[in-house]
Order: C-alpha cells, then sequence, then structure tokens
C-alpha cells in the first residue's frame, strides 16, 4: 500500500465519471421514467374512465331497452283491443246486414206472395167465369154476372 | 529436503509479492528520469529506468489500476450511455430494462437516504457504486489471468487487474466524497457553524477526528475488504500451484479447487456488498452534511 500520484488520476477520473452521470445519464434517465411514469398513470387514468364510460353506456342502453319492451307491449295491447273493437264492429255490421236481408226478404216474399194473390185471383175469377159462363152460357149474361163475380173475387 | 521446502518458501513469496505490486511508472530520483519501474515491462525498452518500485517516491503512476479503472469506467458507464440514447418512452428492451432497474435501484436509495436538494447526489452514487462495482467484479478473474496474458501478450510482467486492492483508487472516491460533504456543511451551517461543529461542540476535536477518520474508512473498508479478498484468492492460488510444483502436493488439488469456488462464490457478496455499503456512507454522509440538524 503506497499512496502517489496514481491518487491524483484517479480523482480526476472520477470527477469525469461524475460528471458525464451527470450531464448525459442521470437526468436523461429521470426524465425517461418521469414520461413512462406520467404516461401509465395516464393510461390508467384513461382506462378507468373508459370503465366508467361503458357502465354508463351500459345502464342507458338498459334504460332504453326497458323503453322499447314497454312500448311495445302497449302497442301489442293496442293493437290487441282494436282487434276486437274490429271485430265487434264486424259482428254488428253482419247482424245488421243480415237482418237488412232478412227484411228486404220479408217484403220480397210478401210482395211474390201478392203477386201470387193477385194471380191466382185473377185465374180463380177467370175460371170462375169460364165455369159460370160454362154453366150458364146462354141465359146469364155474362156483363151482368161479372159484378157478381168480381164481388166473390174480392172476398176471396 | 529442507532445502527444497526453502525453495518453495522463497518461491511463494515471491508470488505473493509478485502478486502485490502495480505496474509503475515513475519518477526516479537516481537517473532523474521519467521511466518504468525495473524489470516490469518488456515492451518499451527505452522507458525501463534503473529504480525499482520501492525506490519510486510519490510522482510515480500504477499504470494498470489508472489503465484498469478507466477502462471499466468507459465500458460501465459507455454502456448506459449508450442505452440512455437508444432509450424509448414505450415498452423497453432487455438492455434498457437493465439499466432502468439499476437506475431506479439507485434512486430509490437516494431518495430515501437524502433530503437535501443538491442535484449532485443522484449522479455521484450512481457513478460510485457502479465504478466499484465493476472494480470489484475484475477480483472474481483468476488472479492468475492477467499476469498470463500481461506477460506473454502484452509483455508487462506487472499487471494488477483489480483497481479497488489500491489503495490510491478508493482513496480517491472518498476524498471526493470529503471535498462535498466538507462544500455542503459550509453552505448549509455556515463556515463558522461547520467549523464550531468540527471543533467544539459536544467533545471538542474529537469531531473533527471522526470528521477524518470517517472519510478515511470509507475508503480503507473498501480497500480492506477487496484486497484481503484478493489475497485469499492468491493464496488458494499457491495451493494449486503446489499440484504444479511436485507430484507429491497433486492432494492439494481438490481442496484448492473447493476453496476457490466457494470462496469466489462467497465474495460475489462482498464485491455488490462493498460498492453498496460505500453509496449507502456517501448518501448518508452527504444528507447529514446538508441538511440541519
Amino acid at each position: 500500500m503506497n499512496i502517489n500520484a496514481t491518487f491524483f488520476a484517479e480523482l480526476l477520473a472520477f470527477c469525469i465519471f461524475v460528471f458525464i452521470t451527470y450531464r448525459y445519464i442521470w437526468p436523461s434517465m429521470e426524465n425517461l421514467l418521469e414520461d413512462r411514469r406520467k404516461e401509465i398513470s395516464d393510461g390508467l387514468e384513461a382506462a378507468s374512465q373508459s370503465q366508467r364510460k361503458l357502465e354508463e353506456a351500459n345502464k342507458e342502453s338498459a334504460t332504453i331497452l326497458d323503453g322499447a319492451k314497454a312500448e311495445a307491449s302497449s302497442l301489442i295491447n293496442q293493437a290487441n283491443s282494436r282487434a276486437d273493437q274490429i271485430v265487434d264492429e264486424a259482428k254488428e255490421q253482419a247482424v245488421e246486414e243480415a237482418k237488412k236481408i232478412k227484411l228486404s226478404a220479408e217484403a220480397d216474399i210478401e210482395q211474390s206472395a201478392n203477386k201470387a194473390k193477385d194471380s191466382l185471383r185473377d185465374e180463380v175469377a177467370a175460371l170462375v167465369i169460364a165455369g159460370a159462363q160454362k154453366i150458364l152460357d146462354k141465359e146469364i149474361n155474362a156483363k151482368a154476372n161479372k159484378d157478381i163475380i168480381d164481388s166473390l173475387i174480392k172476398k176471396i | 529436503m529442507a532445502k527444497e521446502n526453502a525453495q518453495n518458501l522463497i518461491e511463494t513469496s515471491d508470488y505473493i509479492g509478485h502478486h502485490l505490486v502495480n505496474l509503475t511508472f515513475g519518477w526516479c530520483e537516481k537517473t532523474s528520469t521519467w521511466g518504468f519501474a525495473n524489470h516490469q515491462q518488456e515492451l518499451f525498452k527505452g522507458l525501463d529506468s534503473a529504480c525499482k518500485v520501492s525506490e519510486m517516491g510519490f510522482w510515480s503512476f500504477h499504470l494498470d489500476t489508472i489503465f484498469m479503472s478507466i477502462f471499466l469506467g468507459a465500458v460501465v458507464f459507455g454502456f448506459f450511455g449508450l442505452v440512455n440514447r437508444a432509450a424509448k418512452k414505450g415498452v423497453p428492451g432487455k438492455l434498457q430494462n437493465f439499466a432502468e432497474f439499476v437506475h431506479e435501484f439507485i434512486a430509490s436509495a437516494v431518495n430515501s437516504g437524502y433530503h437535501g436538494t443538491s442535484k449532485i447526489v443522484g449522479p455521484l452514487a450512481f457513478a460510485s457504486c457502479l465504478w466499484i462495482i465493476s472494480w470489484n467484479l475484475m477480483d472474481l478473474l483468476p488472479v492468475e489471468m492477467a499476469s498470463f496474458f500481461g506477460h506473454f501478450g502484452g509483455g508487462f510482467n506487472y499487471f494488477k487487474i483489480l483497481p479497488t486492492a489500491d489503495l490510491n483508487a478508493p482513496l480517491a472516491l472518498a476524498i471526493v466524497v470529503m471535498i462535498l460533504v466538507t462544500y455542503y456543511s459550509v453552505k448549509t451551517h455556515g463556515a463558522g457553524g461547520f467549523l464550531k461543529e468540527l471543533f467544539v461542540v459536544p467533545l471538542g476535536p474529537l469531531e473533527f477526528i471522526s470528521y477524518v477518520s470517517k472519510h478515511v474508512a470509507l475508503a480503507l473498508r473498501l480497500y480492506g475488504n477487496l484486497f484481503a479478498g484478493e489475497m485469499i484468492f492468491i493464496l488458494i492460488a499457491i495451493m494449486f500451484g503446489q499440484f504444479a510444483m511436485s507430484f507429491s502436493q497433486t492432494l492439494w488439488f481438490l481442496p484448492g479447487l473447493i476453496l476457490n469456488l466457494s470462496w469466489a462464490l462467497f465474495h460475489i457478496l462482498i464485491v455488490a456488498l462493498q460498492a453498496y455499503i460505500f453509496m449507502m456512507l456517501t448518501i448518508a454522509y452527504l444528507n447529514l452534511a446538508s441538511t440541519k440538524h
């Protein structure tokens, strides 16, 4: 162990290396690590923020879905009641129509019955006249008897 | 037999001595010239001086310590500089991950131990810790390796690759710390307050002694640990060497192997621990110096 001028060389070398570290190595590494730390914390912050946003969006979509479901069920209800209504109306219309048809049919029947009666009456009258004419051919004046027969016909 | 043992002893002490001598370049009083210590190298013939290492005075340089420490510093700080330059803000690569891990480790030590405002403490802790670790790691290389390559490759007969085992290097670090501690003490307490703290309160001049000794101890602790570790590696290497010297000593090979392995494993702890202790004490001393108490 002998101290000599090597000491000064080592002293100088150490000072130079400390200076190099001070100037080029330490601060750049500090900055780098600081930047990375900031980036990571920003990233984590952004991640938690987007997580929150996702939750909000989930909630919103759930409410929208609920609303849509409610609307759909009310629409279905509405449609159902409307359909019932339509069916009822149709029924009523049908009943009315049936009544009308029945009435007109009855009127027709009555008309044709009347017609048939008239024509029958006429035929009967003609038959009676023909019969009476045959019976009373010579003696009875057709004209004078006709009044009697018409009155008879009217009674029928 | 006795003669052989004596021969072995001389060789052994030579071996140890050889491993404790630095490659020295210095001022030779005898010839008034600068040069390498006698017979230390064969590469620069003209630069060989007539002085031995012990004859050189203060003005000599341990070239191996200086070269190794600067080389290791260039590797370590070059690595961190390059990784930082190439660093990206996004997902880091493996090297960047490692650099960031080291930085965070030291930065957290600084942040928890130092409560002042100085911007130099972080870089100082970083530089001292990593530089010392890179030095200490050299202790894990086989002790013979440097001499082997030095001798056959570079023409140097003496070459110590462990800068920490040369007191000059740890002392330089400790003195830089001492200068900074003094500067921040004066800055915080004022020159008068600092002197008063050293010589008057609470135990008089004892405080001054503790002030000096704690900084010297900072260097000696590091130096002593690594020097002792190196010495044990040398002794274990001698154990190995026995087996080359005579066939009857072959039995030493196995215990030598086991010892070397276990000491190397244990030494990994010391390598990191001493660097860590140096860094933490540096931070603590600077914290004491720059906070009012």
